[in-house]
């Protein structure tokens, strides 16, 4: 008799030891998940670029993704033709809720507001891009500081 | 977010923990079966403070760290409540003291934590002033170092009963120097040997002390650290390389050098060659794990302490007994979430010392715990450390839990950007080596605990066999008329086997746990034991419930009490043997074997009956073998006449016999291996009267019996029946003819007196049995006698075969 209850014992023993792993592993698991959904909520504000060519009209550009690049590679999100500029020459990159300027090592150098770039820098709104001959002027929608994924934690 | 995640486990850890004393507390209950016991209370003192202490702790990490990594502490606090009650388990002094010792980590812990920036700013700082004076309180244990347990190295410093061992500390002393010292050289990037000079000198230091001390272990974890630091600083896998040849080479240099990595190393190879004595600590350990089986056998229920230092060093062999592999894979994936989340804060830290300092305490943390089970599983030489968080131990515990706070300080980023890293593939492959070593002796604990486990738990050096006894009954062994001869007495807990009839030692032999078994009593076990003739069912279920055996069976034996004792008074104090014999059966009714001994009080004077040149153990009716001489004379002529038979027809006679081979009985039985001619040939008393038997049995040899039927909790009296059919050696006739030639004068049968002499002894011999014509159970009799006493010989003959026809 005192065997079966200690054999109950020892089963609901084995059952906590699982429960704590079980449960430690379905939190993980629940994270990842949580953090997957509000990568994919994370919706980058969008960014206007007033492409201008030497003395050409200038064309404005919509972005609404995280990556945008410039250069002479026809691949680029904003292909330049303009011998001045490198094939792979910025981009401009969304993080830590701010947009950053980065020099890919171009032949020319890009200047923002008249200043080199060396490192990453942070875009604010109207700020000039001068990549060789072309000038790019940065126009932000007006929500950008407040990023969704704040929202979503302030709401909780 | 955090902190419910992180009550949510601790309760899940709290249930676990009072589960388990629950079970603790209930324990004596199954192992003596009944509810009439002392239960066992006081390790209730220890999972009330550890349910107090682990709350303070994490109010603390909630006020101090709200962004913490969640898992860290309830993973940390199930492992050392877990070990504090094992602890208790194993030895109640030594639970009071874990459980003082984890209350001042706890406390320790807190005060930590209150002033956590300040810690990590100064431990970067006074990282050479640190390390020193680590190193030099180690080097105090050369001069003023002590043991707390009297023998072994003397790595503790110790007073008015508290000790302390100080290579615990400097482990994570060694981790925060190297840290502190390959961050501050992050950028340069200069070629590497010179950089690394400083920790190496610093290193080789410390190995050396720890080399003096002959603490192996604590050095062979210093130079993982130290591999896996410059490791995860170079990214260069052939450090690697370099750090297993080395180790490798310092292994065979100390092998042949050093005594203690000698025995270690002998013992790693080939446990099975010296399963008592260098090898012992790890054979018990492997018997513990095998015991344990899947799902152990219950807090309480196992033999944990017959490991030795079960409450440190093989504390992974007590928890894998009790809670098998069950519970010893749940133990490795407590192990593997704290490594894994440690490595994760490490690769999120704000800075490159918090990254080394992490990944460092991974490692320390890693592979202390990898070593020390590896080793209780055979799977790497055994290394004295101590299980992290589990093991007893002041600085072990008190180490765990500063190293805990380290990594919980470490996990607290607030969004911040980990400080950048450049090659990540050293993290992964750590990540990857440590969680393989994890694997890796997760399925040496399954090979242990279910392939090797029937082997090794049928070993005869496996004490839970004569536990087992103290705690079944086991069965009886009755004479033909179940008269008790042996059996058990005593209560659950003390059972104890009583010899009734002592002078029957040598045939029925003796259960003990320090000489093991002899005669029937070994041959017959798996009844006495019950592992036999009861239903599997049975066997199973109470392997389950209370990993023993069944109540044993009774076994019902061929044995006369009445003639026995007859036959023991007429030997007295001669040497020699008696069997009578049913001709027709072949049950035996008396086996007498002089000189005896008293099984009753083998435990004192076992050790002068082995040294006996007499011989006492030794059952001379059946392991006896003496010259036949001319014994056989009525066995020729019963199958020759007056004709002189040739040596061949001689030799063909005798194999027909059996007298060159063992008769089949279950019991110790011997023959003459040395001869195949018929002159020296030597027969057992036994042979002699199974061949005999034809004279009385219309000429065939029967197949002997003793054990003649067990009692099963089912069917009742099982007969055990004769494992030989009877052979037909010479015609009826012959053997009627030869037998009535041989008549005894006055008397109702045949005998005949034989003499023999080897090596200048002269052995006499007396064959009688009834005659063709007796209405009643035909009968043989032997008597072989150590001595030149004819007169003796017939006198013991006629007495005992007049008793028992006349029965």
């Amino acid at each position: 008799m005192s065997g079966a209850i200690i054999l109950a014992l020892r089963l609901i023993l084995a059952v906590a030891l699982y429960g704590f792993l079980g449960w430690a592993l379905l939190v993980l698991w629940r994270d990842i998940r949580r953090q997957g959904i509000s990568l994919a909520n994370r919706r980058v504000p969008s960014i206007n670029l007033t492409v201008r060519h030497g003395r050409g009209s200038p064309i404005v550009k919509n972005f609404s993704q995280p990556e945008i690049t410039l250069g002479r590679d026809p691949g680029s999100d904003i292909p330049l033709i303009d011998d001045t500029v490198s094939t792979r020459h910025a981009q401009l990159t969304y993080h830590h809720n701010q947009w950053w300027l980065e020099d890919l090592s171009s032949t020319n150098g890009t200047t923002l507001n008249q200043t080199a770039v060396t490192m990453p820098t942070v875009l604010t709104a109207g700020d000039e891009i001068q990549c060789g001959d072309t000038r790019l002027i940065v126009n932000l929608s007006t929500n950008t500081l407040v990023s969704p994924t704040q929202k979503l934690e302030k709401k909780r | 977010m955090h902190d419910k995640k992180q009550s949510l486990l601790l309760r899940w850890a709290a249930l676990f923990l009072f589960v388990q004393s629950t079970i603790l507390t209930l324990s004596p209950a199954v192992r003596e079966r009944t509810w009439n016991v002392d239960y066992r209370l006081s390790h209730w003192v220890g999972f009330l403070a550890w349910a107090v202490l682990i709350i303070i702790a994490h109010r603390a990490t909630v006020k101090y760290l709200p962004e913490r990594d969640p898992y860290l502490l309830p993973a940390a606090a199930m492992l050392s409540g877990w070990g504090m009650l094992t602890i208790w388990r194993l030895d109640e002094a030594f639970g009071i003291r874990q459980t003082m010792w984890l209350g001042i980590s706890i406390i320790i812990f807190i005060l930590a934590l209150s002033n956590q920036q300040k810690i990590i700013t100064f431990l970067r700082r006074y990282k050479y002033v640190l390390l020193s004076s680590g190193l030099l309180i180690t080097a105090l244990t050369l001069i003023f170092g002590t043991n707390p347990l009297g023998i072994g190295p003397r790595l503790w410093l110790g007073c008015c009963g508290i000790y302390f061992q100080p290579s615990e500390p400097l482990k994570l002393l060694l981790v925060i120097y190297l840290s502190a010292y390959l961050a501050d050289r992050i950028n340069i990037h200069l070629s590497s040997l010179p950089l690394l000079i400083p920790t190496l000198v610093v290193t080789g230091l410390a190995l050396l002390l720890l080399l003096v001390q002959r603490d192996l272990g604590t050095a062979s974890i210093f130079i993982c650290i130290f591999t896996i630091a410059i490791f995860l600083y170079t990214g260069k896998r052939r450090v690697l390389l370099i750090a297993a040849l080395f180790l490798s080479t310092a292994l065979v240099i100390g092998y042949f050098s050093i005594d203690i990595i000698n025995i270690r190393v002998e013992g790693w190879l080939d446990p099975w060659a010296d399963p008592s004595g260098k090898s012992y600590q790890i054979v018990q350990s492997l018997l513990a794990v095998a015991n344990g089986g899947i799902i152990g056998r219950g807090i309480g229920i196992g033999s944990p302490l017959l490991v030795p230092v079960a409450i440190s060093d093989f504390i992974f062999a007590a928890i894998a007994e009790e809670t098998g592999l069950v519970g010893t894979i749940g133990l490795l994936a407590l192990i593997w979430l704290i490594l894994s989340r440690g490595l994760i804060a490490s690769l999120r830290a704000a800075d490159a010392f918090r990254r080394y300092l992490a990944a460092g305490i991974v490692t320390y943390l890693g592979i202390q715990s990898l070593l020390i089970i590896g080793g209780n599983l055979r799977l790497f030489p055994l290394t004295g450390v101590t299980l992290p968080f589990v093991s007893y131990g002041g600085s072990s515990l008190l180490t765990s839990f500063i190293a805990l706070f380290l990594l919980l300080t470490i996990s607290n980023v607030e969004d911040e950007e980990p400080a950048p890293l450049q090659n990540p593939k050293p993290y992964t492959l750590l990540a990857g080596m440590l969680a393989l070593g994890l694997v890796a002796i997760a399925l040496t604990s399954a090979w242990w605990a279910i392939v090797r486990a029937p082997d090794m738990l049928n070993r005869t050096d496996n004490p839970r066999r004569s536990i087992a006894d103290r705690y079944v009954p086991r069965g009886k062994l009755l004479d033909r008329n179940n008269q008790p001869i042996n059996v058990t007495e005593g209560e659950s807990g003390t059972y104890e086997r009583v010899y009734l009839y002592p002078d029957l030692a040598s045939i029925t032999g003796y259960t003990q746990p320090v000489y093991g078994q002899a005669g029937l009593e070994a041959t017959l076990d798996d009844y006495l034991r019950g592992l036999q003739g009861n239903p599997s069912s049975l066997i199973w279920w109470d392997h389950l419930l209370y990993g023993t055996p069944p109540p044993g069976l009774d076994v019902r034996l061929s044995l006369s009490l009445t003639l026995q004792s007859k036959a023991d008074q007429l030997l007295g104090g001669h040497a020699g043997a008696i069997i009578l014999m049913n001709a027709e059966t072949g049950e035996i009714l008396t086996m007498a074997s002089h000189p005896t001994y008293d099984p009753n009080k083998l435990s004192e004077e076992g050790e002068a009956l082995a040294q006996n040149t007499s011989a006492p153990l030794v059952n001379r009716a059946t392991q006896g073998l003496y010259p036949i001489g001319t014994a056989m004379q009525p066995l020729i002529q019963a199958k020759f006449g007056q004709a002189k038979p040739t040596d061949a027809e001689l030799k063909a006679y005798y194999q027909k016999l059996g007298l060159f081979q063992a008769p089949v009985l279950n019991m110790p039985v011997a023959f003459d291996i040395g001869t195949d001619s018929t002159q020296n040939l030597k027969v057992s008393p036994l042979q002699m009267s199974l061949a005999a038997a034809l004279l009385s049995h219309d000429g065939i040899v029967p197949a002997p019996r003793i054990a003649t039927a067990v009692n099963t909790p089912e069917q009742g009296w099982v007969v055990l029946p004769a494992e030989k059919m009877p052979v037909e050696v010479i015609q009826a006739e012959a053997a009627n003819e030869a037998a009535l030639s041989f008549i005894a004068k006055g008397k109702s049968y045949w005998n005949h007196v034989g003499q023999a002499s080897a090596d200048d002894k002269i052995f006499t011999w007396l064959l009688a049995g009834t005659l063709p014509d007796w209405k009643g159970a035909p009968l043989v009799l032997v008597v072989t006698l150590e001595e030149n006493n004819i007169f003796l010989a017939n006198y013991i003959g006629d007495t005992i075969f007049d008793a028992a026809l006349n029965q």
